[in-house]
């Protein structure tokens, strides 16, 4: 008798536990950008070219090998520089082409996590950082998050971007990508599918804490180990000519920058330099940098063209604006010999704790009269 | 044997009040004592009247409307102090820093004098070391040299008995002369050696020169303590070595809501305390092109608890910082072009250099967005009170007004 009620118990809870599975199962909220073509789950388009878009082809239903369902999105960065930018990047947008001029987008809250799955068709293509949100203008995305780089494998590969208590609230840009053509010069061939945001409550905030060392702001031309841009031109920009991928005497590796600076004084200002910044063009008013706490020094090697030119000073740190770098120390004045020389900017009782500017370089037209041609190579925190 | 014990008693109770008078003397003496002490745990204070004594302070340059940078405080008749002292009392300012001395030694003693007398306000006076002297200063030259100490001397001579001073400050960002860009000085000590040495000669120079200066002042007046006016931390290793005998460090700064790693990072370069002689916010907004009150208020708000939350009274930080000097009381309108006197009745909103970490209006033309004539936190009006341009408190007034009224270092 016994037997019969507990059999008749589990047959009146089992509808309840399948029906807990259920609702489990749609707790596990999905928001798609991209699926297959003209899903009624896309609700981002790719619209927003960036960069050298000239360079950037698009087949957004590419059937061969996709991940999932009936075809993926294939894109051919030629890397030809058409537009003269040296990267490139697509945004999916809602609506198509907003770049902030237009009330749209999605109240994303919820979602911790944009997960997507790429391949290259070679494997080795990097993807210099991937965005979510960060779509400026009137009505400007309530963040921006991003992930990179990413070097790509010839199989499929989930990505993850973490969103939690990231502020989802409005989201214009639903998903982008940049690659530039130091890192992929021989341009790229790759393929995204399945975008999407997912609130899964596991994933908890990213904790980002300081960089392990060494850590390059130079290693070589389109290395993955570069951490920062040398977009902060100063002074008499005009004046400096900029190679990252010099193939003269290299001190290591393959390349090395080149800086020719003519002292012509372009813009009037009868000096000149370059920060390298991080995210590009940041000079301190909004987040970026790293953690680099754990460096005692910044070294890099440097020699002149004919040697005797004149650097007044290398510098690490020092951007100040809205999110100012936590500290700063430089060296300086340099005389660069022919021979390449190691220098180092020391920086015990420093706090780097969050450095926006990576390294520059300043000097002027009073000490080098006929202007100055130098290079640098291996930048790196120890 | 009777007289014997009354004998020492009498002896011991001479001793006694020997030895209590003696103890008065010094309790006394060190009452004048304004000094620096350390605490075990590594934190500092200034002592003064034997109590710790927190520096809420302004850079005080009251040019009137229509003078310039000749102007004197010792020769002023109008007497603004009687004004400013009063209002700086309500906000609980207590402390002015003086960059110069007087022509008139009576006059500015008068100013100090009712300042202190009527207001409870210290002064911290200063010497510019011949910064801005043409020629350029020469601190390799000997005559140059025993000219500035002579004068440095004869002011702390001048000055050390009057009861409202509290130190004297030796220069201001005069390390920014070393690296040739400012005020260059020649130096043939340095201009034979290697480019790379050659700042750092300038500084041994100049830093052994402060510190002779110092040490001789100690014997003069050792009740007050001698603040090395500097540049950011621009040089202070240099420093730690060739000028070890001046008291505190005084720090000139202007990097917006922050002062970064100041504290700390002179901690680790040269261990003394930090006064920040001149830190600040503008009150003009170059790129909307209009007054912009919140804008200083917010700046000097956030500098001002970071200044508390490094000092010898908070439970954490650097516990290293004795206060600070906000640049400035009142604007000065002659600031801007100021060797041209046809400006001085102007009230400049040309900005004269560009500071990216006061970034509600670094994107100003040419990111030029710093206004030297709009300094104040009090503005001044070219109606008169008593003689005396009418004082315009700002917002950032009555923020340090509440702010200085629920700070625990009264």
């Amino acid at each position: 008798m016994k037997k019969i009620m507990l059999l008749g118990l589990c047959l009146f809870l089992l509808p309840v536990w399948i029906n807990a599975e259920e609702v489990k199962k749609e707790e596990v909220k999905v928001f798609g950008v991209y699926s297959n073509k003209r899903s009624p789950d896309n609700h981002y388009i790719p619209s927003g070219w960036m960069g050298d878009y000239g360079d950037i082809k698009i087949n957004d239903e590419f059937s061969a090998n996709p991940h999932s369902g009936a075809n993926c999105i294939q894109f051919v960065y030629s890397a030809k520089k058409s537009n003269n930018q040296g990267w490139a990047g697509v945004y999916w947008q809602n609506p198509a082409n907003n770049w902030g001029a237009k009330s749209g987008g999605f109240d994303l809250s919820g979602m911790t996590k944009l997960t997507f799955w790429a391949r290259g068709a070679k494997g080795g293509e990097v993807i210099d950082k991937v965005i979510v949100g960060g779509i400026k203008g009137v009505y400007p995305d309530s963040d921006e998050i991003g992930m990179g780089p990413i070097v790509l494998t010839k199989e499929w590969q989930q990505y993850t971007v973490n969103l939690a208590e990231k502020n989802l609230s409005f989201i214009s840009g639903g998903f982008g990508w940049v690659m530039n053509a130091d890192s992929n010069a021989e341009g790229a061939e790759f393929y995204l599918d399945d975008i999407k945001y997912e609130a899964d409550a596991s994933i908890k905030p990213e904790v980002k804490g300081a960089e392990k060392m060494p850590f390059y702001v130079y290693l070589d031309r389109g290395s993955v180990s570069n951490h920062y841009i040398p977009s902060g031109w100063m002074g008499d920009y005009g004046d400096i000519k900029l190679d990252v991928g010099s193939l003269e005497d290299p001190y290591m590796g393959n390349t090395c920058i080149k800086t020719a600076y003519s002292g012509k004084g372009a813009q009037g200002a009868r000096w000149a330099g370059i920060y390298w910044q991080n995210p590009a063009n940041n000079w301190g008013e909004k987040p970026g940098g790293y953690d680099l706490s754990n460096a005692a020094k910044l070294t890099f090697w440097a020699r002149g063209g004919k040697g005797g030119e004149r650097i007044e000073e290398f510098k690490t740190g020092g951007l100040f604006g809205e999110y100012s770098d936590s500290d700063t120390a430089s060296i300086g004045p340099v005389i660069l010999t022919k021979d390449w020389k190691e220098y180092t900017i020391d920086l015990k009782g420093k706090d780097f704790s969050s450095i926006i500017g990576g390294f520059c370089w300043a000097t002027n037209v009073d000490v080098n009269p006929e202007g100055a041609t130098f290079y640098l190579d291996e930048i790196r925190y120890e | 044997m009777q007289k014997k014990f009354k004998l020492v008693i009498v002896i011991t109770a001479i001793l006694f009040v020997v030895m209590a008078l003696f103890v008065f003397v010094r309790i006394k003496l060190l009452r004048h004592k304004v000094f620096v002490k350390k605490t075990k745990e590594g934190r500092y204070h200034l002592v003064v009247e034997g109590k710790p004594y927190f520096i809420k302070g302004v850079c005080y340059n009251p040019a009137p409307i229509g003078e310039g940078y000749d102007y004197d405080l010792g020769q002023d008749k109008c007497q603004p102090w009687l004004i400013d002292g009063k209002m700086m009392s309500e906000a609980g300012v207590n402390t002015i820093r003086l960059y110069k001395s007087s022509d008139n030694h009576n006059g500015l003693k008068k100013a100090i004098g009712d300042f202190y007398e009527k207001y409870g306000i210290r002064t911290a006076l200063g010497h510019w070391l011949g910064f801005w002297e043409y020629p350029q200063p020469f601190y390799a030259d000997p005559e140059f040299r025993e000219r500035i100490k002579k004068e440095v001397l004869g002011m702390v001579k001048t000055y050390k008995d009057e009861k409202g001073i509290l130190f004297w400050i030796l220069g201001n960002e005069n390390n920014y002369s070393f690296s040739g860009r400012v005020n260059p000085w020649v130096c043939p000590e340095a201009d034979k050696a290697e480019v790379s040495e050659q700042a750092n000669i300038r500084a041994k120079i100049y830093y052994s020169f402060v510190n002779e200066i110092a040490c001789e002042i100690h014997k003069i007046d050792p009740n007050h303590p001698v603040v090395l006016g500097n540049g950011e931390l621009g040089y202070l290793d240099v420093a730690n070595k060739f000028c070890p005998d001046i008291d505190i460090v005084g720090i000139l700064i202007y990097r917006g809501k922050t002062f970064g790693n100041i504290f700390n990072g002179l901690k680790s370069i040269f261990d003394k305390p930090l006064l920040l002689v001149e830190f600040g916010a503008d009150s003009y907004n170059s790129f909307k092109k209009q007054e912009d009150q919140e804008m200083q208020s917010f700046f000097l708000e956030a500098q001002w608890k970071e200044i508390y939350k490094n000092s010898g009274f908070a439970k954490d930080g650097a516990g290293n910082c004795l206060g600070g000097f906000i640049f400035e009381w009142s604007d000065e309108w002659w600031k801007h072009n100021s060797d041209n006197s046809l400006n001085w009745e102007i009230h400049d909103t040309e900005a004269g250099w560009s500071q990216g970490a006061y970034y509600f209006d670094n994107k100003a033309e040419k990111n030029l967005n710093m206004n030297e004539e709009w300094f104040g936190i009090v503005g001044v009006s070219e109606e008169k009170e008593s003689e005396v341009n009418k004082r315009l408190p700002r917002k950032a007034y009555y923020m340090l007004k509440k702010m200085w009224e629920n700070s625990s270092s009264k």
